[in-house]
């Protein structure tokens, strides 16, 4: 038992923010009397258009995707511009992931309206463009970062490319794209709700809502929901990103 | 010079396939009665008609053939194509307009479609391609880039775009778009200044006490990790409550919306590179380095102006590199909570379902960031010791 308990002691943080949020989606509506204080005098002062439950379950479900297929597609891009066969493309692939990041997520968001239209799919699109940079980059700085003399030794005992992908230089370069997936999600789940300015039913409802209609209660709660969800996420990546690291370190 | 592979350029044959594919099958540009009523798309042929049209692609495919059997001349006649690809960029734009758009017909409007847009993204992408493979590179690279802003200025300058939809949108509110940019550089400004002035005290303080390094970079990664929204929404209560309680800040004209809560967020952002990369820049100085600073007989504060500073000021100009992006683009984002800036041309342009305002807050704000990008990038290099 207790062993089992000092198990979970450092996965305390990730689950006490993810309680913490899920406490906050759920009761919500009970600390009516306090936002009724900070509002005065409006009639609404939770925000009833959609319940926080599902607001929540709508923005995973659009950072989900969209990380997905990011990390999928950062990675894969970032494999076959290091293989013998795709390196004539290395150059020009990393100088645009490096100019790419420079392009403000909001403005990425804005600009898919006119290409796409209102709603979750142009939202979903602009996030997986922003959200593949870091993650092509971290892959790029990863499995370039593998020393030559390494890749050498492998291929000297007789390994296969494929074994010296999947057995040396992507166990080598973890770390390091890991790093990039944590920033992409973080950025994702961020420009997420911003994409509730162009349609997407995010955590971020609340917020816009309450800023058109100045109903601090509604900004309040959006917001503080939007900020324990990038929170619990957050420190699940870091607790992941330190089991990686002592895995290496082993 | 001396060229990596003889064997044909794949990624000059890729890009330049693209290009051809979305000019074929994208329409080039449209033309809107009035600001109202959808547009009308034009293909490629019907917007420049036959003989530019033809030019047109008769440079993609030379590029194409050059990059069969590229050779060091190859390459060059390589960029000299691609730079002008750039250069007839505006000027078919004001061939559409002058073609199509009737002068008397003030409200009418063009717009550039996936077309017109590839063919720049696909010519930007061939120049940045072209340009490495020429070692060393060669300096006219920037001509095509540098004519393309030039010939686009000159023929804004003389009207023949005022016709594009997002001059338009520019012409009817151009007292609004310079106010927007003002707005904007001034929140940039005042967090980088502000974050510059805490985040080298914190550095400097760190120095001094290496107990507090943890806390501090704790706090400032919790910080980083809050999404914009989520901040600027949870600054506007507490701020309302002690404006609505202190005459003296209702005064400074500090209110729960506007650019206070902005800047506030602002300066919590940008502290994280700030105090990052000082504290890095200050620490990787060689002992060596500050132990003969110190032999030649420098006092401490002519150690640290004359020796440490000017070492690190390289990486702590990346670092301001970092922040004044990321301060760009949050500033935009902060037109939601009152703030001034081409944000507020942004959620306005999405609120009425009007594009090409859309564009003119969008647009505008990525070049800023790429200016800032290209200012830090070249003070860095600048200040590299041993260089400038």
């Amino acid at each position: 038992m207790t062993a089992g308990l000092s198990g979970l002691r450092p996965w305390l943080a990730p689950l006490a923010w993810s309680l913490l949020l899920l406490a906050a989606v759920l009761g919500m509506a009970e600390l009516e009397a306090l936002f009724r204080q900070i509002q005065p005098g409006t009639g609404a002062v939770i925000y009833q258009r959609d319940s926080f439950a599902q607001l929540l379950l709508n923005h995973l479900l659009i950072v989900g995707v969209a990380a997905l297929v990011s990390v999928s597609l950062g990675v894969a891009a970032g494999i076959l511009a290091t293989r013998a066969w795709g390196r004539d493309f290395l150059p020009l692939v990393s100088q645009v992931a490096s100019i790419g990041q420079t392009f403000p997520p909001v403005a990425v968001l804005a600009l898919a309206v006119p290409l796409l239209g209102f709603g979750s799919l142009p939202t979903i699109v602009a996030l997986v463009l922003y959200g593949l940079l870091p993650v092509l980059r971290n892959t790029l700085a990863g499995l370039q970062g593998v020393p030559p003399a390494v890749l050498e030794a492998a291929q000297g005992m007789g390994m296969a490319p494929r074994q010296v992908l999947f057995e040396v230089e992507l166990p080598l370069a973890a770390a390091v794209i890991f790093a990039g997936i944590r920033t992409t999600v973080t950025v994702t789940i961020a420009t997420a709700a911003i994409g509730s300015t162009i349609g997407a039913s995010t955590l971020g409802d609340p917020v816009i809502a309450g800023l058109v209609n100045g109903n601090t209660a509604y900004v309040l709660q959006g917001a503080l929901l939007i900020g324990l969800l990038a929170v619990s996420v957050d420190s699940g990546f870091e607790r992941l990103q330190q089991l990686i690291a002592e895995r290496q370190g082993l | 010079m001396r060229l990596l592979s003889s064997a044909s350029n794949r990624v000059v044959l890729t890009l330049v396939t693209l290009a051809i594919g979305s000019l074929l099958l994208g329409d080039f540009a449209s033309v809107q009665a009035n600001r109202i009523v959808p547009g009308s798309g034009f293909g490629l042929f019907a917007a420049l008609g036959s003989a530019w049209a033809v030019a047109l692609l008769a440079a993609l495919v030379t590029l194409a053939a050059l990059a069969l059997h590229p050779s060091p001349a190859g390459y060059r006649g390589m960029l000299l194509l691609i730079s002008l690809l750039l250069l007839q960029w505006p000027a078919s734009l004001a061939w559409f307009i002058h073609t199509q758009i009737p002068a008397d017909q003030a409200q009418a409007r063009a717009g550039l479609a996936t077309g017109c847009w590839s063919l720049l993204f696909f010519a930007l992408l061939l120049l940045i391609e072209v340009r490495q493979r020429l070692a060393p590179a060669a300096g006219w690279w920037r001509l095509g880039p540098l004519g393309l802003l030039l010939v686009t200025g000159l023929l804004i300058y003389s009207g023949y775009l005022e016709p594009l939809a997002l001059l338009r949108e520019y012409s009817s509110r151009s007292a609004q778009f310079w106010q927007a940019l003002r707005g904007h550089l001034g929140l940039v400004g005042g967090a980088l200044g502000f974050s510059l002035l805490f985040g080298v005290a914190l550095a400097l303080l760190i120095r001094r006490q290496p107990q507090l390094q943890r806390s501090v970079f704790g706090v400032l990664n919790f910080f980083q990790t809050i999404p914009s929204l989520a901040l600027f929404g949870l600054l506007i209560a507490p701020l309302s409550y002690l404006a609505a309680h202190s005459p003296l800040l209702q005064q400074l004209g500090i209110r729960g919306i506007g650019w206070a809560p902005a800047l506030l967020a602002l300066v919590a952002y940008s502290l994280l590179p700030i105090v990052r990369n000082t504290s890095v820049a200050l620490q990787a100085v060689a002992a060596e380095v500050i132990e003969s600073a110190r032999g030649m007989g420098m006092s401490p504060w002519q150690v640290f102006s004359q020796v440490r500073l000017p070492l690190a000021l390289p990486v702590i100009l990346e670092g301001m590199r970092i922040t004044s992006i990321q301060a760009i683009g949050l500033t935009a984002v902060a037109a939601l909570i009152g703030a001034e800036g081409f944000g507020s041309f942004i959620f306005q342009g999405l609120g009425q379902g009007a594009m090409d305002l859309v564009l003119l807050g969008a647009l505008p704000t990525i070049v800023l960031a790429l200016l800032a990008d290209a200012l830090f990038s070249a003070l860095a290099r600048y200040f590299q010791p041993g260089v400038g």
